[in-house]
């Protein structure tokens, strides 16, 4: 424009140069408001817990992981997406999952076979949640799809090695674990991106038609135990009795033993007192205790005094109406005195 | 100079009008992204094959593209009714984990989509579960060989589906099931053992029962008849002592000691309400005799 040598006004030259300078300007600011404006749309936000891929012309560029608002060259040169990676997600299998109308589906969910050849129905959870943005968008077609089945080909997998009475108490801890690793190692294989962060077990039960039996199994070990009990509280009660009977004896005999040394020790020492005396006088002694005697004995009982051959004088003996004996009740326990040692008694 | 800007502003404006159309499938870019794959056509022939991501150039109007999954693929078969070697009859319900490899071989083998495709594994597939599990027994498809018959599985079926652009990832068997019928079966004898158990618990129980109150009662007799026996040899020992206190007593004047012990035996054993018959000889009445009959 400016090689155009024509013959012009200075009016005109400047207007020209005005009016082109104009123009300039506006182009300018036109192109950078278009600019601004498509860059703009290269502006995202991402909220915490959030990551963002970028791909560059269809390729993998970057993740971003910072929250905040964000820039990347604008589409289509750069595009982006958001994926969740903090939120933990959870699949529930089996039989409280649908309640009534897919009564079919969750018990073909449920009822799994163990390594013995039994049936048990099991419900589980799955929690998860997206490890690798970029994996979980575009490694896999259906990532919860593939987490559903392949949850259910683990569980299946490690239940199928465990026995029933193992998953239905002390393994479950185990059958668990082994979940968890195998169907990590699934979505690893299949690169989902996910991180499996627990499998549990919710409800393992015996199916409904064996459950009485399982129940009757339970009551049997309670019965067992209770068995077991009640032999134990027998135990308690007759060994402790016997050992109470035991001393018991063992004291009575101790002082049956002192007794018998003390009553022959004071008959003794009584007996030689009185040999003692005597001996310094022997007829007088003798006739003394002689009639002390028949004093004692004599007047409480009936006396009958006959002359042997007297004629006339029958006997009669009433023998049918003789008294009962009265008796002091002796409080002795004596099993049988060996002869010659019976003790001369103190009486009054 | 002062063009330059404005130039390469342009230049970018039309660059990204290109990708932009080329993402619509028009114009001469093609942009492959980072999940796909892409086949061009010209005239219904194939000329190149795209599997790496990013930008690539064609011929327009008179190209063609197609677009493949190039991610994992994956879908759920039908549950199969199997025989296995042991006669045994088993649903398995399985999924296949598959990626296209060769988008060309692939658009050749399945040119009108990706269901005649899944038809294709799902038929391949079905055919070498039958095989293989047919020739195993239940306990190994259940237990111990079911990671070494899924990868038996997933091999035969790869073999199947050479040539056909498709690899089978993975194939599992997410369910086994009993036809229905058999189920109760499998309950009867889950009861019967149930039962088997039930009583072997109960026996056990009466087995330490008795043992420990048998125990208990043995324990028990022993302590008593140890302390009888102890009892008794104290007893013993006090009827010695004292018999050997009374003999070391007594014979020091043995005819003294009878009198003293007949009189003793008199008071004993002649109580009250005792009817004595006696003769008038009798030594008590001796003095009364004399004095009443002889010396008035």
């Amino acid at each position: 424009m400016a090689r155009e040598e024509r013959p012009e006004t200075a009016e005109a030259k400047v207007r020209r140069g005005l009016r082109r300078t104009v123009l300039t300007i506006l182009a300018w600011v036109v192109s950078l408001a278009l600019l601004g404006v498509w860059a703009s749309t290269g502006v995202y936000t991402l909220a915490p817990g959030q990551e963002a891929v970028i791909l560059r012309l269809g390729r993998y560029s970057r993740t971003v992981g910072e929250p905040g608002p964000q820039i990347h060259l604008p589409p289509p040169i750069e595009t982006h997406a958001i994926v969740n990676t903090s939120a933990i997600e959870r699949q529930e299998f089996g039989a409280h999952a649908d309640a009534q109308d897919a009564r079919k589906e969750a018990h073909l969910e449920s009822a799994m076979q163990t390594s013995d050849n039994n049936l048990v129905i099991l419900g589980f959870v799955v929690q998860y949640r997206i490890q690798n943005a970029f994996d979980a968008l575009y490694k896999v077609s259906n990532a919860e799809a593939i987490l559903r089945d392949a949850a259910q080909a683990a569980v299946r997998e490690v239940v199928g090695r465990t026995t029933i009475d193992g998953v239905l108490s002390e393994q479950r801890g185990q059958v668990e674990a082994e979940t968890e690793e195998t169907l990590q190692q699934l979505m690893d294989r299949y690169q989902t991106g996910l991180a499996i962060l627990a499998v549990q077990l919710q409800e393992v039960q015996p199916p409904q038609q064996v459950r009485a039996a399982f129940d009757d199994v339970i009551a049997a070990s309670q019965d067992k135990s209770r068995t077991v009990n009640e032999a134990e509280g027998f135990a308690n009660e007759v060994v402790p009795k016997a050992r109470g009977e035991a001393s018991e004896l063992r004291e009575q005999a101790a002082g049956y033993k002192a007794a018998r040394i003390a009553a022959a020790t004071g008959a003794a020492s009584r007996f030689r007192a009185l040999a003692a005396e005597y001996r310094k006088a022997p007829e007088v002694t003798r006739t003394r205790l002689y009639l002390e005697t028949m004093e004692e004995v004599l007047p409480a009982v009936d006396k009958y005094v006959v002359e042997p051959g007297a004629a006339g004088v029958v006997p009669y003996l009433p023998l049918g109406r003789e008294k009962v004996r009265r008796e002091p009740p002796r409080i002795r326990t004596e099993p049988e005195s060996p002869p010659g040692a019976a003790a001369p008694e103190t009486r009054p | 100079m002062r063009r330059l800007p404005l130039l390469v502003l342009v230049l970018l404006a039309t660059f990204s009008a290109l990708v932009w159309m080329g993402g619509k499938g028009w114009g001469p870019l093609v942009v492959t992204q980072v999940d796909e794959q892409k086949l061009i056509l010209v005239f219904g022939r194939p000329v190149s094959v795209l599997t790496t991501p990013g930008l690539s150039l064609r011929l327009p109007f008179v190209s063609d593209v197609r677009t493949f999954d190039h991610r994992l693929l994956y879908f759920n078969a039908e549950p199969l009714p199997i025989q296995t070697r042991d006669e045994e009859r088993i649903v398995v319900d399985n999924y296949v984990v598959w990626r296209i490899i060769d988008p060309l071989q692939y658009f050749q083998s399945f040119p009108t989509g990706s269901s005649p495709a899944e038809a294709q594994i799902d038929r391949v597939v079905r055919a070498r579960v039958r095989q293989v599990i047919g020739q195993k027994t239940l306990a190994e498809v259940l237990t111990t060989a079911r990671v070494d018959i899924m990868k038996e599985i997933a091999e035969a079926t790869n073999a199947g589906l050479k040539g056909t652009g498709i690899v089978i990832e993975d194939v599992r068997i997410n369910r086994t099931e009993l036809p229905s019928g058999t189920e109760e079966n499998v309950y009867a004898r889950m009861r019967a053992e149930r039962q088997r158990l039930s009583r072997q618990l109960r026996a056990e129980g009466e087995e330490q029962g008795r043992r420990i109150r048998a125990e208990a009662e043995r324990a028990a007799l022993v302590l008593v008849a140890e302390a009888k026996r102890d009892a008794d040899i104290l007893r013993g020992e006090g009827d010695a002592e004292a018999a050997r206190t009374y003999a070391d007593a007594y014979s020091g004047d043995p005819g003294f000691y009878e009198f003293v012990r007949s009189l003793d035996a008199y008071r004993k054993v002649i109580p009250s309400n005792t009817t004595l018959v006696l003769p008038p000889t009798n030594d008590f009445f001796r003095l009364f005799q004399t004095r009443n009959v002889r010396e008035p």
